[in-house]
């Protein structure tokens, strides 16, 4: 199971990151990116079965990687963890293509739930 | 300023504490901002743009941005350094995305937040505008929320919602 994690702010990387270890993820198997060029970098040149992204990044932001990843991948689950909790910007974001969506702040239980629906061979 | 453009401000602080922090956010006073110092050395910017500008400053001392990085981290820190930087960067980020929802009437975005360090740095905020400091206590120490929004342009909003109900009014 190979996890691409994208966030600008290495705080939530890392608090994302010590989430899937636990759930059994290997290290290895995570690859982080800080924003969301270099993500698509990253995806273009992997095979990973999800995308967990921020929204609001420079250089590109989490909206705009998820449409650039539709274009030719409609299946891949992409998980958006964000601030962004309006209506209009969910609703944009399902009108991507999202599979699912986590407001910040979360407790590292309501994280884990998330994820868990996600990545099946979770415990 | 409006100070009720404060409290969801207020509540986003005190949710983001209590459940990010697992650290109650005890509020402990109001004061209009008189000077362009920080109240601690450690202060998180974030604009505010959309049809209303603003800007939010998150303030803390070094022992509070320690507990922040040691409750989100797990990691012990004794200096001001990148990762603390980061982490009161995020949190500043879910503080003020957490208010932005009850001013979704003026489409605001956020900008990413810019993290100030040391006790002689300045923060100004624009002329026409007085922020409103809130003052907190958390588990570590004290805390600051700065906001100032441009109200004149909120006027203006209500103004022109209004004479648009004038209009219609008249028409029918």
């Amino acid at each position: 199971m190979k996890v691409l994690l994208v966030d600008d702010s290495g705080t939530m990387r890392t608090i994302q990151k010590r989430c899937l270890l636990k759930l059994g993820i290997g290290e290895e198997d995570i690859v982080e990116a800080v924003n969301g060029q270099s993500a698509l970098e990253q995806f273009d040149r992997g095979v990973f079965d999800i995308v967990i992204t921020d929204w609001n990044m420079p250089v590109m932001d989490g909206l705009t990687l998820l449409k650039e990843i539709r274009k030719n991948d409609k299946e891949i689950p992409v998980v958006m963890v964000t601030t962004e909790a309006e209506k209009s910007r969910v609703v944009s974001a399902i009108e991507a293509g999202i599979s699912d969506y986590l407001v910040k702040p979360f407790t590292v239980d309501t994280l884990k739930d998330k994820f868990q629906k996600w990545v099946p061979a979770m415990v | 300023m409006d100070v009720s453009y404060i409290n969801p401000f207020i509540e986003s602080a005190s949710n983001v504490f209590n459940i990010t922090l697992n650290s109650p956010l005890t509020r402990q006073g109001l004061s209009l901002k008189q000077t362009d110092t920080p109240l601690y050395e450690v202060s998180a910017v974030i604009g505010l743009s959309g049809k209303v500008s603003g800007t939010v400053v998150f303030s803390i001392s070094a022992p509070v941005a320690f507990g922040i990085v040691k409750q989100m981290l797990d990691t012990d820190v004794a200096e001001i350094n990148a990762d603390v930087a980061d982490a009161v960067g995020e949190l500043s980020n879910m503080i003020a995305g957490g208010a932005k929802v009850h001013f979704s009437q003026y489409n605001l975005a956020l900008g990413l937040p810019k993290v100030l360090v040391g006790h002689n740095h300045v923060l100004r905020f624009p002329g026409n505008v007085r922020p409103i400091c809130v003052h907190f206590k958390a588990r570590w120490g004290a805390v600051a929320l700065e906001v100032g929004l441009d109200t004149l342009a909120i006027s203006t909003e209500n103004t022109a919602d209004q004479d648009a109900d004038l209009e219609l009014a008249a028409s029918c």
